[in-house]
């Protein structure tokens, strides 16, 4: 009885934060509704007064979004895919050892991250301009972007794999496995969730990237959703409520995706296997 | 060769195999920009010069001018406070969610989802949807204070040089709460339920079970989420350039978007790169905390 | 791409051993163009143009307006630069006086459908670099008062007689202002950005003040005017971090009696503000004092780098041939005097057109400088220390003074 009224405490606190903290999205959505100048109104309306819902399939046609989506989607799965692939046994190894190397690797991995993309863009467009990679686009966009959430990744999925007891491991050793055998079977299994998680984080991140695109990706065909979206927010041409509106188809599928399966991963496994 | 595959495949070998290869990738990926970078700071450089690494070389005279410059102190004086309360902000509010999820009250799970929000959405938009939240005249904020009697006039978020910052660390702390909580909640969720039942046995309370197990055992994944809050918020660009554009008169103004104003705005490439390389100082200490937060990691 | 061209000089090599080379065989030449505008003017005419089949082939990118220079310094440096760029005028020097655009004083002397005589002299002048002509004007405009007559009547002042000096403006904008049915006498931009210098210089001009020479009386007089508009609350706070769009906003929700901007308003206030506006000539320091302004928008320019100078220059002269459709099509005012730009039919905007014309003969290019960038910045700063505060106008405007003179050096 009373564990229920604590349960029930907590979800009307969690509902109470969950509302002030989506409060911008919720921002967002009501903006496409507006007219023009609406936005820039005094007293801010909560509701627009006149909604002109035809703005989503006006948006999604006019602006072509689902070529660009196709694009978002092809980069961010494939900055996912080398990120992963990479990364992982990285992460492993950096977790498996305590040494000078690895504190030395974790340093360099982290301090190769410390520059922002706006000022990477120059090096990368010149280096990926000389060895003949931007003539394809969508590949030098994509191996940009992996390198650029590597660290990132690594440290999250070093971070798992430091929580999965070394004995399991070493007992798959001593029953003959070969240590390549040991990582597939057991570490990897083992660290999915983690995995998962920050594969899900850099799919995100890669999908709404558009410092690397927009210079890199010359051929409106190419572009992913975010350079669409960051070429209509011009300075004097800006139409908010269709902005929005594009923002708001690009994003929402994603977010209900990525709800369900963060479901699924954070909570529906609770790391049985450990047991 | 027999003998250098099966290394790769049982033993030292498969170990350096894995790292070595994302290594190289980095260092040929973001380790030559960055020496690009560190180069373009001691040389002299033209504006159709971009396309070479080798340029005139002036020494430190670009450091030399830069700290002339009467606004520099101010700026990255600026830079670590809009680093370190946007720290403090997303840790706490971070860890104070996924704490909270992890209890597992119905409908946790789905709530906790939501909160992923800050993430999915693109930075323009975080940075337009903010910079009117945040606006003086018909921003919510301000209507929101106002209906509930905290404040009398409207405070100018954006172009009060006293609030400025505050405005800019404010969307960048809801900004970080979805990867802290999650990645938080993630972390919350490796340590085994038995630990906190042994520990009820023994008759510690919810305060003794957190800082003796739950901390400890979160040992790792926070050193992670801090200094990988302290990159990401390093590298925050979009909400600058929207809000306050780092004025008014640079009172919210911060390295790296004074970098890309130099470098972008003013095509002042060499200072631009100058500032970059003082960021690897900011970036370093990240890296110290965060190498250091692995020493008394416990292995699971 | 080499392995292409290599197979088609084969070929054309078997085609005429065999006797039957056709013309129409040659590859069309393919020119790119970089602009940023959205749906206006260049993909219109590009797609137009490659109607035509000329034996030209345009291949157009959008490039938004925050990286179009940093995206031509790039691409530029790498030897990937489009053939036409359009280029916001006051970058203009920058790339011509590195030699980076062609020198088209040649091309255009012998051409018949570019006549130099033609434009205003403004736009015309910021193509210009040491007597030589290096692009041309694309499109141009210029900045002047919107005001609301209806707040004007309810006020007690007389629509048909808006502010003509800096007093009277200051004046109107005090009686205007109405803070508890939130409105502001006046809205414009102190912004951080060129967009800062491009409303505060016509008023530094005005006052007998240039870039070169920004520390005088008359401008310290009008950063205080700009200063006294936001120190008593006549305008909002946010003008120091809000652009020329975004203040237009507040005026056409009626949130602002009065706005400075340019003719790109004209289309969104047509179709929001629930209200009669006018536009009037920006008002001078006192009675009589000389006119100014500020000019804006881009100019076609050529990199020196094209492999085919000849048929890019034929693309700009398609371009100068579709000025008469500027305005009719795409909104936007031609940098011609020549071109009567004709009734739109909405008398407000009709109105309004006459006067932005009328100011564009006041319009000054900011510059052409190479370094145009660091002035600006210089300005701007100087504009936001006076705003905030933290310097009074002349402390501001002499430091100004002090950064412009070590780039002019």
């Amino acid at each position: 009885m009373r564990h229920a009224f604590r349960e029930r405490l907590m979800l009307a606190a969690a509902l109470v934060l969950t509302t002030v903290y989506l409060f911008p999205l919720y921002w967002m959505y009501i903006t496409t509704l507006k007219s023009g100048s609406a936005i820039f109104a005094s007293p801010p309306a909560f509701w627009p007064t006149d909604p002109q819902w035809q703005i989503y399939g006006h948006v999604w046609q006019s602006r072509n979004m689902g070529r660009y989506i196709l694009n978002s989607l092809v980069i961010a799965s494939g900055a996912v895919a080398i990120v992963s692939v990479l990364g992982v046994g990285c992460a492993y190894v950096l977790a498996r050892y305590r040494n000078i190397w690895v504190d030395a690797g974790l340093f360099l991995v982290l301090m190769l991250q410390v520059l922002p993309a706006s000022l990477m863009i120059t090096p990368i467009f010149v280096g990926f301009s000389q060895v003949g990679l931007l003539h394809y686009p969508r590949l030098a966009v994509i191996i940009a972007i992996a390198a650029k959430g590597m660290p990132f990744f690594i440290v999250l999925v070093r971070a798992t794999f430091m929580s999965i007891p070394r004995e399991l491991e070493e007992a798959a050793l001593v029953d003959g496995d070969s240590r390549s055998g040991a990582f597939f079977r057991i570490a990897l299994p083992l660290a999915r969730k983690g995995i998962l998680v920050s594969g899900m984080l850099i799919f995100m991140q890669a999908f709404g990237e558009f410092v690397y695109s927009r210079s890199m990706i010359q051929r409106v065909e190419l572009q992913p959703a975010s350079v669409g979206l960051y070429s209509f927010m011009a300075p004097n041409a800006n139409e908010w409520n269709s902005i929005m509106a594009y923002a708001a188809i690009y994003m929402t599928p994603l977010l209900a995706a990525f709800v369900l399966l963060q479901r699924g991963i954070v909570s529906g496994l609770t790391s049985g296997a450990l047991k | 060769m027999k003998g250098r595959w099966s290394s790769i495949v049982d033993g030292k070998g498969f170990d350096i195999a894995l790292v070595a290869l994302p290594l190289t990738f980095l260092l040929t990926l973001s380790g030559l920009p960055l020496i690009y970078n560190v180069l373009m700071s001691l040389q002299q450089v033209d504006l159709f010069s971009l396309g070479t690494f080798w340029r005139p070389f002036v020494g430190f005279k670009n450091y030399s001018e830069l700290f002339a410059q009467q606004e520099t102190w101010p700026i990255l004086a600026n830079t670590a406070i809009f680093v370190a309360a946007s720290i403090v902000g997303q840790f706490l509010i971070g860890f104070g969610l996924a704490l909270m999820f992890s209890t597992n009250f119905p409908g946790a799970s789905w709530l906790r989802g939501l909160f992923l929000v800050s993430w999915v959405m693109p930075g323009l938009v975080v940075g337009a949807i903010w910079s009117w939240i945040l606006s003086g005249d018909f921003g919510v904020l301000n209507f929101l204070l106002r209906e509930s009697g905290l404040i009398n006039g409207n405070i100018f978020w954006r172009s009060d040089p006293n609030y400025s910052l505050l405005a800019v660390i404010i969307a960048n702390i809801w900004l970080g709460i979805s990867f802290n909580m999650i990645l938080l909640s993630v972390g919350l969720s490796a340590i085994p339920a038995d630990l906190y039942e042994a520990a009820e046995l023994d008759g510690a309370n919810a305060w003794q079970r957190f800082w003796t197990i739950t901390l400890p055992m979160m040992r790792s994944s926070i050193g992670a989420v801090i200094a990988l809050g302290i990159i990401l918020t390093l590298q925050q660009f979009d909400l600058f350039a929207a809000i306050t554009s780092g004025g008014p008169n640079d009172s919210s103004n911060v390295a790296q978007y004074w970098a890309w104003e130099l470098s972008f705005r003013q095509y002042d490439f060499a200072k631009g790169a100058t500032i970059s390389v003082i960021m690897i100082v900011f970036v370093m200490l990240a890296a110290f905390v965060y190498v250091r937060s692995t020493r008394h990691e416990i292995r699971g | 791409m080499n392995i292409r061209k290599c197979a088609m000089l084969s070929a054309l090599v078997m085609g005429s051993v065999l006797g039957f080379c056709v013309p129409a065989m040659a590859e069309d030449v393919t020119i790119s163009v970089w602009s940023h505008d959205n749906d206006r003017p260049a993909s219109s005419l590009v797609a137009d143009y490659n109607k035509l089949d000329t034996g030209i082939k345009i291949e157009y990118r959008e490039v938004p307006f925050d990286d179009l220079v940093s995206e031509a310094l790039r691409a530029y440096s790498t030897g990937q630069a489009p053939d036409i760029i359009a280029i916001d005028n006051p970058e203009h020097a920058l790339f011509a006086s590195r030699g980076a655009f062609l020198d088209l004083t040649d091309m255009i002397a012998k051409s018949t459908i570019i006549e130099p005589k033609n434009y205003f002299p403004g736009p015309l002048a910021s193509t210009m670099w040491e007597g030589r002509q290096y692009g041309v004007p694309k499109a141009t405009n210029t900045i002047a008062l919107y005001y609301n007559k209806d707040m004007f009547k309810a006020k007690g002042l007389d629509p048909d007689k808006p502010p003509r000096t800096w007093a009277e403006l200051v004046d109107a904008a005090r009686k205007l202002t109405d803070p508890a049915a939130n409105v502001y006498g006046i809205a414009f931009s102190a912004k951080a950005s060129e967009e800062g210098t491009f409303q505060f210089l016509p008023w530094a001009q005005m006052a007998g003040a240039s870039y070169e020479n920004i520390n005088t009386d008359g401008a310290v007089k009008a950063l205080d005017t700009w200063k006294t508009l936001l120190d008593e609350g006549l305008a909002s706070r946010d003008t120091l971090t809000r652009s020329q769009w975004d203040s237009t906003g507040t005026f056409n929700s009626g949130n602002a009696a009065m706005a400075i901007s340019g003719p790109w308003e004209l289309d969104r206030m047509v179709a929001e503000a629930k209200f009669d506006w006018g536009v009037a000539l920006l008002p001078v320091p006192e009675e009589g004092a000389e006119r100014s302004s500020s000019m804006g928008d881009y100019n076609w320019a050529i990199f020196s780098s094209t492999a085919h100078p000849e048929e890019a220059f034929k693309v700009l002269e398609f371009f100068v041939s579709q000025d008469d459709r500027m305005f009719s099509d795409f909104g936007l005012l031609p940098a011609r005097a020549d071109i009567d730009i004709g009734e739109t039919g909405q008398p407000l905007k009709d109105a309004a057109l006459h006067v932005f014309l009328e100011q564009l003969k006041y319009a000054k290019p900011r510059g052409p400088h190479p370094e145009w960038p660091k002035i600006s910045k210089a300005i701007q700063d100087a504009i936001q220390a006076a705003l905030t505060g933290r310097m009074s106008s002349r402390e501001a405007l002499d430091e100004a003074a002090k950064k412009i003179k070590a780039v002019l050096g």
